[in-house]
């Protein structure tokens, strides 16, 4: 039931950082954006993970080893969003660098500003 | 305004996309075939109780390598793009209260660190969360005392050894173990020890490392230089 | 034999390692970093070698010692190694192009730029699709770092908005990943199939497949990498263009067999779209790099509709396109941002620095002709079985949308080439010697797209030397020519007596002798006149002799295909011939594109047209060959292109007019006989097969309006060589309307007319090719009187003159009685009427020629004009010969004419020594040459006897009425000689052809305007058309 919830936090993360990148002219607040819409995919990745009733999987005290199938939630989407966290950081520190060298060059930080190429 | 209508269309679409995902959602009752297949492998092949871990490092560790890969690509990238930058930044130096008490805790905070990354394969974390902590503790550093000069050269080092020795401990799988990134180069040990589960911890601490040092590295290079 | 995972290693750990080795000097993370991108391509190589040659089985490489699905497995097949090959083949040479970048900039880009290429090797490879979304993010990030190398205001923002659209598809791909795990249970290819998608699971499979259908970037989704085409460092953007969109690509071809029917049709679609429109924008655009942006664009859309619609077809079939696709874009692209980057000159007009070095000109035009998918280059092979398997499939839309994109993408690349080797240049600075590393990658491109060419050729097609000949002809003239013109003209002679004696045991019938007549020996003696040049006269020898090799393979093409190759070799070698004219860019560009559209009709009708069964040349086999009425239309169309009829004949004086003197008898004489050989083609199976529609019906009215069009529009022309050229049109309109007969009587007349035209038409363009060498105009009214300095061109201009129009006692009387003869016996009264009274217009242009230029008062200026060089005398006299030799003794040519029908009909004359006898009465050459010779000499003894009397009327013997003309020639009589009769002739004189094709033209360019404003420059926006796009795709296909 948990997760149908996260789940449901996770798509609104999502749609609302995509509704952010759509409206917002500035170009941090963009990325933040984006930043929104990857939690929220991670959210989603973790809920998609989650077993009704069950605990993380590691064995120790309250996870033996003989029944651990039984008692454990998905690892697999565990180790995704782990890869899929640290992509998105590595995405955004670059991101967030263009913004500070284009703000060094055009002194801006709106997207309408930066539209000489076209057509 | 025929943009935000489309802005409005556009989200309306994306809402219709996810809906029949939330509406026919049904949470999992039980582990699919490949997922315990790890569960089991893990306890039983890899002798390592955390599965999260090994399904990083070993069954999956070309993804964690190429992951790795995409931190340093952004440390280079970062680096590429921010190198030599000065800003005119008023900078004051902190208290001594501050700086006191900050050097206290970044000593205690890479400790936790250290730990993390060495005890990925037991406890929850790994590599990944304990580069993070060290990375905060540098962070912490550099927020804290103005005149604190991060050596380059160390950190690229560590960043390079760390990488090349991943990579290095991989081909060791290759050659003397049975694949590539294959941990079976050490010995599995007793289940639960710290020196246990083969190379696992040896690789989640390089990656540890790695990560600690390419944040950091990243840090300084957007803080610019002095 | 090494593993390819020590690629990903290997790059890897020395990607780690590059900043510390920096510390030890450039030179040494240089040699780290060229030895890893070598490695690449040597390991690769070896591969595919194994594969094509040992058929080893696939590599499948299981990471961590477990088997998939447990573990990420790799996997190495032919087709991965033929896409990495040239992957890291790109790559390296892009890093050598780079060299001088890389020297001085931060180690932080080779560290970037090696594992970018990494990160390809392993997309590529990799059979898990979590394992994909990494190695796509690391391809991505270095890429975005990349585009800062060089730190700007323009790369930066393009890097942003890149980075943007690139972080939405991303995050689609990953929720489409974990959906599809959390569907399916696997992330892994090898154990997800199609079956396994339904319901809601789709919707997981539709975000990834979206998500790396974006990044393909399909119109209008794609404004963020036109952006970074234009601005990005062309090393790094030939990367992006090439090395990234195959690996993309690959990824879409790794998945597709996961996705139903429906996506795949519509992604093709959108392919398609991306292809017609991109094509379309790219009509207006003047710089240089953004035009390559959508022309490689445009290409990724062909390649993912190819990928979708070549489904069902053959699997050799299917790699051949794909491939040839695939490489033609890849070479030919790269190497075009290449060049973009040592020319450093943005607007597409201001290349014409290029002409300083000719190397680089060369690979240019290369490069430009195999990106247009001309022959040899792989993408003509693979455009041509493309078009065959639309066909198969009657996808007809897409077929359409196809051939008119790549008619778009040939226009704005030939007007750039055209403009690059003919526009002044004067004004722009000399371009910088590049240095040697950047020419290098280029150079090695352009040597490998066309060994690649050859490899299709020889080992796909088994074909044969005769069909390389043309191409080795250009290339030995390329070798020797330093020597001068005359010894290469020689030269050539030889070579075509020799070519000549090496297919005359492949022909196989009387038509492929008569036809092979008039290529082969018409253009030997048309090529006595080039024996005039002077100096060196570089690059005409090796494109004349492709062009009339061409022509010779055209006579013995066993199949449609060969037929086709030697058609494309004969309009890329007519084309490069009539460039050469001093201001024939325009008019080259104009003969290019109708040529390529009819070429596109006779790709398509060729597609449509039943495979002959006998091995026999073409135009024998065609006779069994059942050819459905839609082939018949439009490879008639298609040929009545290249003969200039009525609506598509606008080329043919701008062509005719503009090429040089000498050329312009080849074009006129002999290349427009080429459409007559493909329409009789048509016509042949036409006769034993002929569909309820009459078509020739039609055909026959459009040879009779071109003939009297053709006249007309002769007669009112101050330029003696497009008068010449008019002229052509309005004859070679009565040989396709005596064609169009499809009788005994109708096809004798048509061929005797093509050999009398060919005869005349050739001596008369040298004629004026002599008088315009001599007084350096070709504006009749400022000529006259010239009989007394060029008699002998004189006597020749006379004798065709009478051969023209049909007065006895020349062979020209012979072909207009055969001619009306066989329409009268057809029926086609009116018909024969209106050409009857063509024939009286082309008195007209007749007289006018003669008239002004030889007679009247000679002009001050060219009181010092000489009779023509002998090179030019020479070869009219031939022709003289030979019209005087038909005309006495008409069952000379006759004869085997009547043979030649006879194949496809009863004979309707009959011989009887030197008498022609028909059913309406009979034809005697000899006879008439007498009569009429006695005709002639009574007046001109007359006239002899009265010699002394005659006055001399000046020149401007005019009362002028107290008004002083404004430019003394517009008082001469030759001046806008027929006033009246286009006074007469009202409107009907309008250019409504002409009007019409700028039209077109005009609507296609601003089409291209319009859409083109959809990329506002906005990086938002641009996300806006991302989402908006997958959620109309998303509509489209109906998902759930």
């Amino acid at each position: 039931m948990i997760s149908s919830y996260t789940l449901i936090l996770g798509i609104a993360l999502l749609i609302i950082g995509f509704y952010a990148m759509l409206t917002r002219k500035n170009l941090i607040k963009m990325v933040i954006g984006f930043s929104i819409a990857d939690t929220g995919t991670h959210i989603i990745i973790v809920s998609l993970g989650y077993l009704r009733g069950k605990t993380a999987p590691i064995i120790d005290q309250a996870v033996s080893a003989v029944n651990a199938v039984q008692k454990v939630v998905d690892p697999i989407p565990s180790a995704l969003v782990l890869t899929a966290i640290v992509i998105g950081l590595a995405v955004t520190a670059v991101m967030l660098s263009f913004i500070v060298e284009m703000y060094r060059k055009n002194k801006s930080l709106s997207i309408d500003d930066y539209q000489e190429l076209k057509w | 305004m025929i943009r935000n209508m489309a802005v409005l269309l556009a989200v309306i679409g994306l809402v219709a996309m996810f809906l029949p995902m939330v509406t026919d959602f049904q949470e999992r009752e039980n582990l699919n075939e490949l997922a315990a297949d790890y569960v089991e492998g893990s306890i039983n092949d890899l002798n390592t109780p955390n599965v999260v871990t090994s399904v990083i490092v070993t069954y999956r560790g070309l993804d964690t390598l190429g992951e790795v890969t995409v931190l340093f690509l952004a440390t280079v990238g970062v680096g590429l793009l921010l190198k030599g930058r000065k800003e005119d930044m008023i900078r004051i130096s902190s208290s001594e209260l501050l700086g006191t008490t900050s050097s206290v805790l970044v000593a205690m905070i890479m400790i936790l660190g250290i730990y993390i990354f060495t005890h990925g394969h037991l406890t929850p974390g790994g590599g990944f969360q304990g580069g993070v902590v060290i990375a905060s503790g540098f962070l912490l550093m550099l927020l804290s005392n103005v005149n604190v000069k991060m050596n380059h050269s160390i950190m690229h080092f560590v960043e390079s050894f760390s990488g090349v020795a991943y990579v290095g401990i991989g081909v060791a799988g290759l050659v003397l173990a049975i694949g590539f990134l294959n941990p079976g180069i050490l010995p599995l040990g007793r289940f639960g020890e710290l020196f246990s589960a083969g190379a696992i911890p040896v690789i989640y601490s390089l990656i540890g490392l790695k990560v600690g040092s390419e944040l950091t590295s990243i840090l300084v290079t957007m803080g610019g230089e002095k | 034999m090494v593993s390819p995972i020590y690629i990903l290693i290997l790059s890897l750990a020395v990607g780690f390692l590059l900043s510390i080795l920096d510390k030890g000097g450039r030179r040494l993370s240089l040699t780290a970093f060229y030895g890893v991108l070598t490695f690449n391509v040597a390991v690769v190589a070896d591969w595919l070698y194994r594969f094509v040659f040992h058929h080893v089985p696939n590599l499948v490489i299981n990471t961590a010692g477990f088997k998939a699905p447990i573990s990420i497995n790799l996997e190495l097949g032919v087709t991965e190694a033929f896409v990495l090959l040239f992957a890291n083949l790109t790559g390296l040479l892009a890093a050598v192009y780079l060299f001088r970048k890389f020297k001085e900039s931060q180690v932080s880009s080779l560290i970037l730029y090696l594992l970018l290429i990494m990160g390809v090797n392993g997309l590529v490879m990799t059979r898990d699709l979590f394992n994909m979304f990494v190695f796509l993010e690391i391809l991505s990030i270095s890429t975005f770092a990349l585009t800062a190398l060089t730190r700007n205001l323009k790369t930066l923002s393009s890097g942003f908005k890149y980075m943007i659209a690139g972080g939405v598809a991303s995050t689609f791909f990953l929720l489409g990943v974990v959906f599809v795990y959390y569907f399916t249970g696997s992330l892994n290819l090898g154990f997800l199939d199609a079956g396994q998608f339904t319901g809601v699971s789709l919707i997981a499979l539709f975000m990834l497949s979206v998500a790396v259908f974006i990044e393909l970037k399909p119109f209008p989704a794609n404004g963020w990498v036109l952006d970074v085409y234009q601005s990005v460092d062309s090393g790094i953007v030939s990367v992006i263009a090439v090395v990234n969109s195959a690996a993309v690509g690959f990824v879409f071809y790794k998945i597709m067999p996961l996705m139903p029917q429906n996506f795949l049709t519509v992604f093709g679609i959108a392919g398609v779209v991306t292809f017609f429109f991109s094509n379309m924008m790219g009509l207006k655009q003047e710089n240089a790099k953004r035009l390559l942006g959508y022309s490689s664009v445009g290409q990724m859309g062909l390649l993912m509709a190819v990928l979708v619609f070549t489904a069902n077809a053959p699997t050799n079939i299917r790699y051949l396109i794909i491939g040839g696709l695939f490489f033609n874009h890849l070479f030919s692209k790269a190497g075009l941002f290449w060049l973009a980057g040592i020319v450093k000159q943005e607007k597409t007009r201001d290349w014409t620095v290029l002409r300083n070095n000719k190397l680089l000109l060369v690979l240019f035009g290369l490069f430009i002709f195999a990106l247009s998918g001309l022959p040899p280059f792989p993408g003509f092979w693979a455009k041509w079985e493309f078009v065959k398997v639309l066909v198969d499939a009657k996808m007809f839309f897409v077929l359409t949308s196809v051939l008119v994109g790549s008619l778009f993408e040939l226009i704005f690349l030939f007007r750039w080439f055209t403009i690059t080797v003919k526009e002044d240049n004067s004004e722009l600075e000399p371009m910088a010697s590049p240095h040697g590393s950047m020419v290098l990658p280029a150079s090695v491109f352009g040597l490998l797209g066309s060994v690649a060419a050859f490899a299709v050729m020889k080992y796909f097609y088994g074909f044969g030397w005769l069909q390389v000949l043309p191409i080795g002809a250009v290339l030995f003239f390329y070798l020797t020519d330093f020597l001068p013109a005359k010894v290469k003209g020689f030269l050539s002679l030889g070579a075509i007596a020799g070519y000549g004696y090496c297919i005359y045991p492949l022909i196989e019938s009387n038509i492929q002798l008569f036809f092979g007549a008039i290529f082969i020996v018409g253009s030997a003696v048309n090529l006595i006149s080039t024996l005039n040049r002077k100096n060196q006269s570089r690059g005409f020898y090796g494109f004349l002799l492709m062009m009339i090799f061409s022509f010779g393979n055209l006579l013995i093409a066993t199949s449609y295909l060969e037929f086709f190759l030697s058609w494309e070799f004969m309009t890329i070698a007519s084309f490069l011939l009539i460039l050469r004219g001093r201001k024939a860019q325009k008019a080259s560009l104009m003969y290019m594109i109708f040529s390529t559209a009819g070429a596109y009709l006779l790709m398509a009708g060729f597609g449509f047209a039943p495979a002959p069964a006998s091995a026999s040349a073409l135009i024998l086999a065609i006779e069994s060959v059942n050819l459905p009425l839609i082939s018949i239309i439009v490879l008639a169309i298609g040929f009545m292109i290249k003969s200039g009829s009525l609506g598509v004949h606008i080329w043919l004086p701008e062509a005719h007019a503009e090429a040089e003197s000498d050329v312009s008898s080849f074009i006129s004489a002999i290349l427009l006989k080429a459409g007559v050989f493909g329409l009789m083609m048509v016509a042949i199976s036409y006769v034993s097969h002929a569909p309820s529609f009459d078509v020739f019906y039609w055909i026959g009215w459009i040879g009779v309006l071109t003939a009297l069009a053709g006249a007309f529009m002769a007669s009112f022309q101050e330029d003696a060589k497009r008068l010449l050229a008019y002229s052509s049109m309005s004859q070679v309109g009565y040989i396709v309307a005596a064609l169009a007969l499809i009788t005994h009587l109708g096809w004798v007349s048509a061929l005797y007319l093509v050999f009398n035209h060919m005869m005349f038409k050739s001596a008369l363009f040298i004629a004026v090719a002599g008088i315009y060498y001599r007084t350096h105009t070709r504006t009749m009214y400022k000529m006259g009187g010239l009989i007394s300095k060029m008699p002998w061109t004189f006597m020749t201009v006379l004798m065709c003159i009478i051969a023209v129009s049909g007065v006895p006692p020349l062979s020209g009387f012979g072909g207009k009685w055969l001619t009306y003869t066989a329409f009268i016996t057809k029926g086609w009264y009116l018909q024969a009427g209106v050409l009857f009274f063509a024939s009286g217009v082309s008195f007209l242009y007749l007289y006018r020629l003669i008239h002004t230029i030889f007679l009247g008062q000679l002009k001050y200026e060219h009181q010092e004009v000489r009779e023509a060089p002998v090179w030019f005398i020479i070869p009219q006299f031939i022709f003289l010969g030979a019209i005087m030799a038909i005309s006495m003794f008409p069952s000379l040519i006759i004869k085997p004419l009547n043979v030649i029908a006879m194949r496809y009909f009863d004979s309707s004359i009959q011989i009887e020594g030197l008498t022609i006898i028909s059913d309406l009465g009979y034809w005697n050459g000899n006879l008439i040459m007498y009569v009429t010779m006695g005709v002639f000499a009574v007046p001109f003894i007359l006239l002899l006897l009265v010699k002394g009397k005659t006055q001399k009327v000046k020149q401007f013997n005019i009362v002028y009425s107290a008004e002083r003309p404004e430019s003394p020639q517009t008082t001469h009589v030759a001046h806008n000689m027929y006033a009246h009769y286009r006074k007469a002739l009202g409107s009907w004189t309008v250019p409504r052809v002409e009007a019409f094709w700028s039209g077109v033209s005009e609507w296609a360019h601003a089409f291209g305007g319009f859409f083109r404003r959809v990329y506002t420059g906005n990086g938002q926006t641009y996300v806006l058309y991302i989402i908006m796009y997958i959620v109309v795709i998303y509509a489209v296909m109906g998902v759930q």
